[in-house]
Order: structure tokens, then C-alpha cells, then sequence
């Protein structure tokens, strides 16, 4: 029986195990290894500061800058576009239809970002469609350059990767609101917009750090839609990385990785102080909300 | 229907055709022929593509990879509501579950690539594996927890007064009625596995999956025809094998 009993605990704990042995130890053996020293094609263990130095003092911070400013941008815009959506599916439409539509955002998320982005390269092109229509219903009179590689093109395939699924949890948290909360407020004699200021909006901010959190994390680490649509030269903190690791500089691109991990990880953090982690999640665990 | 509400779902529209419009160009590209004097669509490239080694060989590890994620992932979902459910300190296993979402693709790659090298771990299909898992299992686990959270404790009571035990009244009660719960997150975690890239791509090694293939030959090469075909039997696959998940779930 106890043997039983140890063995359920173990069985429990394996996602647990999975998680901590699998990411949490190799970002924690990633930040030892941004501190070794290269030396031809080896890696030393070693306490060398220089990378990060290197990193803090050279151009690539300036890198580190803008990301954190594109991924702010896009975020916020996604959020813009999503919470009156999340707000409406959960409060105006009829559940059958807020089923489907939730559905519907779902299925363009799950296809490659990658492959969507090539389709953006042609869409935001001089030749593409968009500048085709624009140009046909006497809007421009020639192509617009600045719709494909520049900081527009970037912002797109962001907004379209990650607003899509933002939509969840701001769906989830607004729709476990109670009504009578909002009815309450309007017998009281308050505005339609005073009660969501006051009522609504407080209470899905849950949702919406939750969904500014995936949002901004995805858009802050992104490494392929800059590569695809920012053009030659563009630089985010995601190809950065990526390009740091083709001439082999492991121990820098080591350094970097950890300076954004960590700045998201204080996010988590800051997230995991001011709201309990399952409320955002609502009716999903409202039978373990104690 | 009030004209207010007219105009948001016109919105509504007008966003979701939005994030549709992508899915639709390499469709038309993959039909173009290669001269302006052949006839125009075509369906060469579907045909061609498959004499590439490379290529069928990343078709084949994308599959594989795939059925393992799909396979693994929802069982350790699963696990994890439970856990959630009834260990000490649900927040921080829940935090933990949903770290992965939290972490930077190009992070979690580049950390397991370290970590399976020093260990001394050579990159092959397990190593894809794992990190697909990784990205697979926060989803998997809200959807787990979603099908969950719509069963009642009482059924549960109920078998226990029945003389069930604990593991019995799980299979016999629970089990069946969060099934389709499952089988969704194991649905989502083929899709997801088959659609990942940043991560995939820094600890695959020698090996290719169908993602990791269509980025190497673009950054090598640039985009062909070929290509093309490629993505959009991704994207045929994709909303495919959703709309099949849809059709199951509503049964």
C-alpha cells in the first residue's frame, strides 16, 4: 500500500520532473556556459565576463532596445485588437457562435509562422496584392515601399502570429466575470463605460497579463519573422542569437539567451506576485480555486 | 440583428480574414510553371517534390516526431492536472507547466542544444522530440484542464461510495468523460509539433523535419515552387487535421 502510494506520487510527478530536468536545468547550465571562455572550436568552463561586456557595450544592445520596443509596440496593438473581440464573444455573442469563432482564430495560429510570413513578403511587396488594390482603387498612385521590409512588415507577421491566441485568455478571464457584478454597477446609477472602467476592466486583468505576457514573449524572442520580413540588416535580439550562433560564438550567443530569458522570467515573476497564476484560468480551475 | 452588432462581426470578418489571407498566396505560387509557355496551373511540383531524398526524409522524421509528440505530450498533460488537482502547491506546478510558453523559442532550443551536449546526448529524433514536447505541453495541458474542469467530484464520490477505489473510480468515471479532452490535446500536439521550427531547428543535428527543411533551403537557396507545393500541403494538413478535431469533438 505505501509502495502504491510512492508510486502514484512519482507518477504525478513526472510532468514536473519533465519540465524542471529538461528546461529549467538547461537554462540554468546555458547561463553557466555564457560565462566560458572559447578557445579555438572548444568551450572552456571558465568565469568570463566578456561576453556580457561585450554584449553590454557594443552595438548589440541597441539591438536589445528596439526589440524590447517592437515587441511592446506589437503587443500592444495585438491586445487593442483582441480585447474588444475576447469582450464581445464573452459578453454579446450567442456561446454557440463565440465556439466557433474562437475556433476559427485557432487554425490560422497553428499554421507555420514561417510559412505565413513568406506569404506576407508577398502580400506587403511592391508587386503584391495589397499594393495592387490599393494602386486600382486610386488610393496611391504607385506602390508603397514601406509596407514590406521595415518595422511595418515586422509589426504584421508579429500581430499576426501571437493576437490570435491572446484571444483566449482574455476570453476565458471575461467571460468568468460575474454578470451580476455589472448589473449591480448600472442599478447604481453608473455609464455603461464607468462600469467597465470600474468593473469589467479590473477584473479581467488577469486575462489580460496573461495575454500580454505570451504575447510580448513570443514577439521580444522572435528570430524568423525578422530574418523574413525586416530584410537584410534588420536586427532583433531573436536573429541576433541566431546569427551569433552561425560564426560559432556560443558562449555570447549563451550570454544574450540569458539576458532575455531572464528579463522574461522576471516577468513571470512580477506576474506570479501580483495575480494568482489560476485565476487568469478562471472557470477552467474553479474546482481547485482554493 | 442591430446595426451595432452588425458592425462587430463585420470587424470580427474583417481581422479573421486577416490572419486567413497568409494561407493562401503559396497555393497560387506552387501552381505557377516554371516558363510562361507551359501551361499554366500545374501540378509538377507536387509531383516533383517527391524525388527529393532530402525532403522525403525530413517527411518522414516530421511524422515520426510528430506521432511521438502526439502520443507523450497529453498523457504528461494529464498527469500534470491531476497533480495540479491534488498535490500540495498547485500554483507552482501550474507555473511550472506553462514555463515553457514563457521562455523564448530560441532560448529553450539553444539551452537543450548546451544541455544534450554536455550530457553527452547525440541530436537525433529523441532530442526533437523532447523540446516539441516542451513547447507542446502548456496547450495541452489547457486543454486537458478545460475538459476537466466540466466534469463533477460528485461522480467521483458517487464511485467512491460504490466501493470504487481511487484509481478505479478515475478510469472507470473521470477517464471516459475527459477522453475527448485528450484526444484534442493530442491532436494539438501533432499540429503544434508539425508546425514548430526556432526550436526544433538547434537540436536537430543531421536530421530535417519538413519545418526545419522549408527554413534551411529558404535561407540557402531562397523560396522555388517546389517549396511552395511544400507549404501548402502544410497548410492543407493543418487546417485539415483542425477540422477533423472540430468535427470529432462535436459528436
Amino acid at each position: 500500500m505505501r509502495l502504491q502510494l510512492l508510486g502514484r506520487r512519482a507518477l504525478l510527478l513526472l510532468p514536473v520532473g519533465f519540465v524542471t530536468l529538461l528546461l529549467l536545468l538547461p537554462l540554468g547550465f546555458m547561463v553557466v556556459v555564457s560565462f566560458w571562455k572559447r578557445s579555438l572550436l572548444k568551450l572552456v568552463p571558465a568565469f568570463e565576463l566578456s561576453h556580457y561586456v561585450d554584449f553590454l557595450t557594443g552595438p548589440r544592445l541597441t539591438v536589445l532596445g528596439r526589440s524590447f520596443l517592437i515587441a511592446i509596440e506589437a503587443t500592444m496593438i495585438c491586445l487593442v485588437i483582441a480585447y474588444p473581440i475576447a469582450y464581445y464573444l464573452a459578453r454579446h455573442a450567442r456561446p454557440s457562435a463565440a465556439r466557433l469563432v474562437l475556433l476559427l482564430f485557432t487554425i490560422p495560429f497553428l499554421v507555420n509562422y514561417v510559412i505565413r510570413a513568406f506569404s506576407w513578403t508577398y502580400l506587403l511587396g511592391r508587386t503584391g496584392a495589397i499594393n495592387n488594390s490599393l494602386i486600382k482603387i486610386g488610393v496611391v498612385s504607385g506602390p508603397v515601399d514601406w509596407l514590406l521590409y521595415s518595422d511595418f512588415a515586422v509589426l504584421v507577421g508579429m500581430i499576426s502570429s501571437y493576437m490570435p491566441f491572446m484571444i483566449f485568455p482574455l476570453w476565458i478571464s471575461i467571460a468568468g466575470i460575474d454578470h451580476r457584478l455589472g448589473e449591480a454597477s448600472a442599478m447604481l446609477g453608473a455609464r455603461p463605460l464607468t462600469t467597465f472602467l470600474h468593473v469589467t476592466l479590473p477584473l479581467s486583468m488577469p486575462g489580460v497579463c496573461a495575454a500580454i505576457i505570451f504575447a510580448f514573449v513570443g514577439c521580444f524572442g522572435e528570430s524568423a519573422v525578422p530574418i523574413i520580413l525586416g530584410g537584410v540588416g534588420y536586427q532583433l535580439i531573436g536573429n541576433e542569437i541566431t546569427s551569433t550562433l552561425d560564426v560559432l560564438n556560443y558562449p555570447l550567443a549563451a550570454a544574450m539567451s540569458s539576458i532575455v530569458t531572464a528579463a522574461m522570467l522576471a516577468l513571470l515573476a512580477i506576474w506570479y506576485v501580483a495575480f494568482d497564476l489560476r485565476s487568469f484560468l478562471g472557470k477552467i480551475l474553479a474546482w481547485r480555486l482554493q | 440583428m442591430s446595426w451595432r452588432s452588425g458592425l462587430v462581426w463585420s470587424t470580427i470578418g474583417a481581422v479573421l480574414a486577416g490572419l486567413y489571407l497568409p494561407l493562401v498566396p503559396p497555393l497560387f505560387f506552387s501552381l505557377m510553371p516554371e516558363t510562361p509557355a507551359e501551361p499554366a496551373p500545374t501540378l509538377r511540383w507536387y509531383l516533383e517534390m517527391w524525388r527529393n531524398p532530402l525532403l522525403t526524409g525530413a517527411v518522414v522524421t516530421s511524422v515520426e516526431a510528430a506521432v511521438m509528440v502526439a502520443l507523450v505530450t497529453p498523457l504528461l498533460a494529464l498527469l500534470a492536472a491531476i497533480s495540479i488537482r491534488e498535490l500540495k502547491m498547485p500554483r507552482l506546478i501550474l507555473g511550472l507547466m506553462l514555463l515553457p510558453l514563457l521562455v523564448p523559442g530560441v532560448s529553450t532550443g539553444l539551452a537543450a542544444a548546451f544541455f544534450f551536449k554536455q550530457i553527452g546526448i547525440a541530436p537525433s529524433l529523441g532530442t526533437i522530440v523532447v523540446v516539441q514536447i516542451l513547447w507542446a505541453l502548456p496547450f495541452a495541458l489547457l486543454v486537458v484542464l478545460t475538459a476537466m474542469s466540466t466534469f463533477d467530484p460528485v461522480l467521483t464520490e458517487a464511485a467512491h461510495m460504490s466501493g470504487a477505489g481511487r484509481w478505479r473510480a478515475f478510469r472507470d468515471i473521470e477517464l471516459p468523460l475527459i477522453w475527448p479532452g485528450a484526444s484534442g490535446a493530442a491532436t494539438f500536439s501533432f499540429i503544434l509539433s508539425f508546425n514548430e521550427t526556432t526550436r526544433t531547428a538547434l537540436v536537430q543535428g543531421p536530421l530535417n523535419t519538413v519545418q526545419t527543411y522549408i527554413w534551411s533551403t529558404y535561407k540557402q537557396i531562397g523560396l522555388s515552387p517546389t517549396l511552395y507545393a511544400l507549404m501548402t500541403l502544410l497548410i492543407l494538413l493543418t487546417v485539415g487535421l483542425s477540422a477533423i478535431a472540430v468535427a470529432l469533438r462535436r459528436q
